[in-house]
């Protein structure tokens, strides 16, 4: 049940997404393509391949009977969880404070939930790399 | 926290991949606790020791700093 569940999930998320993005590029055509747009473009498409990729291995993990999750991965999800979130508090206070630098709202706030991605990212791997109870 | 797993692992011919199937958590937590970078919690501890038919105490073991 929880397989087809997964299942059912990832193929509805990516049609959502192709969706979500034919209308993107419908509107803004080849204007898409260019500075800003294409730095945001090609961060969301790494990050949607990184969770389809995750998202396969973790289909394969469980076929061979592997928990989706257990104590210690909670305990990093946990963890890793408070430090993107608190420094996703202070990563949004700087931006409020510098928001002079920013060129429009819709930049400011689609860096912010960019940055915010990547904190989550990043603190999951500081945390796991740096885990040791010894 | 010092434990046996690797060695007991080695003794019975298990991969880390077959312990963690038996007691059902991931690979990434045998490897975490046979480097003794994580406590495990008490049901997984009982876990693992009845595994090897041993008492916690057996395959568990505390030494002061």
């Amino acid at each position: 049940m929880k397989k087809v569940k997964r299942k059912t999930l990832l193929i509805t998320s990516i049609l959502i997404m192709s969706t979500f993005w034919g209308f993107i590029v419908i509107e803004k055509g080849t204007n898409l393509f260019k500075g800003l747009d294409l730095i945001i473009f090609i961060l969301i498409v790494l990050g949607g391949v990184v969770a389809f990729v995750s998202a396969l291995k973790k289909d394969k993990e469980e076929k061979q009977g592997m928990p989706a999750d257990d104590e210690f991965s909670l305990f990093l999800k946990y963890k890793s969880g408070y430090y993107a979130y608190m420094a996703s508090l202070y990563m949004w206070l700087f931006i409020f404070l510098f928001k002079g630098y920013f060129p429009d709202v819709e930049t400011m706030l689609g860096g912010g939930i960019l940055l915010s991605a990547l904190i989550s990212f990043i603190s999951k791997y500081i945390v796991k790399w740096q885990f040791n109870e010894k | 926290m010092k434990n046996r797993i690797k060695e007991l692992r080695a003794r019975d011919n298990l991969t880390q991949l077959d312990l963690a199937l038996k007691v059902e958590v991931r690979r990434e937590t045998i490897v975490f606790l046979e480097k003794g970078k994580y406590n495990p919690s008490l049901k997984l501890a009982y876990d693992i020791a009845q595994h090897f038919n041993l008492k916690i105490e057996e395959v568990f073991s505390f030494e002061d700093e």
